[in-house]
């Protein structure tokens, strides 16, 4: 039994000294606010000025088409980031289901459409933080929805967080597929 | 004369300098007057310019009032429009429940022997959760084995994990009740749509047990750069169950070589059912996932044990170790794993049971490679063929069995007409199909070197919701 007792006294002690914290954060899974978000994926913006999404029926079905999946713009929220009259892109936030729980993020597009970055703004499982995890994120960086932004393809799995991968990146799919028709396009 | 003229010049004079100077004193006057008119215009002018000044004022003040007004306005909005995505919207009480499952079902078909072709519904598993806030979750799996569970059927029923997860800074997270045991890649990720292959690998269920579960404690936690980590006080093995007199074979087929729990951890677990845990196990598990498509980790569980026998000493013990590695470049996803397990003061035990058909391992380890490509993709479908060698070896060494005594039986026990060696190597090429990212369909041959009436060609369908 004397073997036993440093383990479960450091993991014990390791317990403690982490519900010491628990006091000082309330919403631990909020990770960064929308307006945090904006200003970090576009520092250089003076205005970001709300943006009407105008989607019809039909070029919500060609964009589902196309990114293959069910479209949720009721759940989107876009603005666009201009710098005096200069428009400098767009940030586009989201939600999707992880396994159980939301993950909010945003999407900031630039005007050709290509992904500038993806920001996580909140996690709420206990397991697949990964996604958190810049360098994976990075991977969207530059492309558009000319590129297949698929798990599996260009888009790298995280072994032990495939859902969260999986569906945040259909979900930038999604929103980089409607920067391409609508941004561009129009 | 001339003074009559000149007084009466002088009465003129009077006269005139009096009527001037009674006409100078009124427009003196009206000058007064005039000066008391204009100043009292002024003041008046100066009221009402006050009175403008004021109104000015004012409207100044309800200016600058409305302009912080339509700011505070549109702060506001703003906030609402930040927060709008922040909120899970949730409208009952129910909604925290969360419901999911995943199951799946074999055809098995030993190309040397068809009569030992079997069909099973290998798992169908429910799991609820429920999500008491931000913080603080409980989830729990059960499991229906073998599709029948009775007194009189092979099937069983399981709790797989019942445990209540919760979080304590946005880096670590405590746990509590049975849970799975973070060794290798798939034990903690073991659903069918999650691994290549009808049936899981061999080394990570007879090295590895798979799905292993211990009760116990665990923290648990990430890092932003990647580093996931996991460190548990659980219960432990218990060696009393190793069945050192086997009357029959307890295994025939691949099948019933992966499904009868006759792997040194596989047969010892306790799995919470009255578990011993006089013993208690300890494990640290590591994973980097810090480089995109590269997954690096490894795992070492050990702990007490409880004894074999209650005639030898207390002191066996069980050490499992395993490293493992997957890469996803592109469209690969190659994976690699090994995993050694040991159990010490073994040789007290099998000296009291020389001849053993089945005696207790000191050491076991195995390994695989395997490589799969996502060759098709078509909307939801998608076809990936993989290819996996793995060498497995339940019995790599054996304390107190006399030098020159084989492990294994001369004869093959009841019910098998082939002696079945406890190492491997085995040879797989197949298919994973999905219909979608939760439907999978499966097929693969498996080639076994040495127990070469083991090999079978598998078709399996495997759900996950």
């Amino acid at each position: 039994m004397r073997y036993h007792s440093i383990p479960a006294v450091v993991i014990c002690a390791a317990a403690a000294a982490s519900a010491g914290l628990v006091v000082t954060q309330v919403y631990a899974a909020d990770y960064l606010s929308i307006a945090d978000a904006k200003k970090l994926m576009f520092a250089d913006a003076t205005e970001f000025a709300p943006y009407p999404l105008h989607m019809s029926a039909d070029q919500q079905k060609a964009i589902e088409a196309k990114a293959g999946g069910p479209l949720r713009p009721a759940g989107w929220v876009v603005w666009q980031a201009k710098k005096g009259d200069t428009v400098l892109g767009y940030v586009v936030t989201d939600a999707v289901l992880g396994k159980f729980e939301l993950i909010s993020y945003a999407v900031a597009l630039n005007t050709d459409a290509t992904i500038r970055s993806v920001e996580i703004l909140a996690y709420r499982e206990s397991h697949g933080f990964e996604v958190r995890n810049q360098a994976w994120r990075n991977q969207f960086v530059g492309k558009s929805a000319k590129a297949p932004l698929r798990i599996g393809d260009d888009i790298a799995n995280i072994s032990g967080a495939t859902l969260s991968c999986t569906h945040l990146t259909d979900g930038v799919r999604r929103i980089a597929t409607w920067a391409q028709l609508a941004l561009v396009h129009a | 004369m001339k003074t009559q003229r000149t007084s009466r010049a002088l009465l003129a004079a009077m006269a005139l300098s009096s009527s001037s100077l009674a006409l100078a004193d009124t427009s003196q006057q009206l000058l007064e007057q005039k000066i008391d008119n204009m100043a009292q215009e002024l003041q008046l002018l100066k009221s009402q310019l006050q009175e403008l000044k004021a109104q000015n004022t004012t409207l100044v003040n309800q200016q600058a009032e409305q302009k912080q007004q339509v700011a505070q306005q549109q702060t506001q909005l703003q906030a609402v429009q930040d927060t709008q995505t922040q909120i899970a919207a949730k409208p009952s009480a129910l909604a925290n429940l969360d419901i999911w499952g995943y199951g799946e079902l074999y055809y098995n078909h030993p190309t040397k022997h068809s009569d030992k072709t079997q069909a099973d519904l290998a798992r169908a598993v429910f799991g609820f959760g429920y999500q008491f806030n931000d913080r603080t979750r409980f989830n729990s799996e059960f499991e229906i084995e073998h599709a029948v569970t009775s007194s009189s059927d092979v099937g069983e029923f399981e709790v797989e994990q019942f445990y209540v997860d919760h979080k304590l800074t946005d880096w670590a997270s405590l746990q509590a009740g049975l849970f799975l045991i973070p060794s290798g890649l798939l034990n903690e990720s073991h659903e069918p749509t999650h691994y290549y292959g009808v049936q899981r690998n061999f080394v990570e269920t007879l090295i590895i047990p798979s799905t292993w579960r211990e009760g116990g404690l665990a923290l648990h936690g990430n890092t932003d750069n990647g580093f996931n980590w996991n460190a548990g006080l659980t219960t432990g093995l218990d060696l009393s169950k190793w069945n050192f007199t086997p009357q029959k074979a307890p295994y025939t087929t691949a099948l019933e070589l992966q499904t009868s729990a006759i792997a040194p951890m596989q047969a010892t677990h306790q799995e919470m059912a009255f578990a011993n845990a006089q013993h208690l196990s300890q494990y640290v598990s590591v994973n980097y996932s810090g480089i995109p498509s590269l997954l690096i980790g490894g795992s070492i569980f050990t702990g007490g044990v409880v004894r074999n026998q209650t005639n030898i000493p207390d002191n066996e013990r069980v050490l499992l170790w395993e490293a493992h590695g997957r890469w996803n470049p592109g469209k690969w996803d190659i994976s690699a794993l090994y995993a050694h397990g040991s159990f010490s003061h073994t040789a007290d035990a099998n000296a009291q049971f020389p001849g053993s058909p089945n005696p207790l391992p000191a050491e076991f380890y195995g390994y695989y490679l395997q490589a799969a490509y996502n060759a098709w993709q078509n909307g939801d479908y998608r076809l990936s063929p993989f290819v996996r060698a793995e060498h497995y070896d339940m019995g790599a060494k054996y304390e107190g069995i006399p030098a020159g005594t084989s492990t294994t039986p001369a004869q093959p026990l009841p019910g098998l007409d082939f002696l079945p060696q406890t190492h491997d190597t085995v040879y797989t090429i197949g298919a994973n199909f999905y219909l979608n990212p939760n439907v999978v369909l499966k097929a693969d041959y498996q080639n076994f070197r040495i127990n070469k009436d083991f090999s079978r060609f598998d078709l399996g369908l495997g759900v996950e919701f």
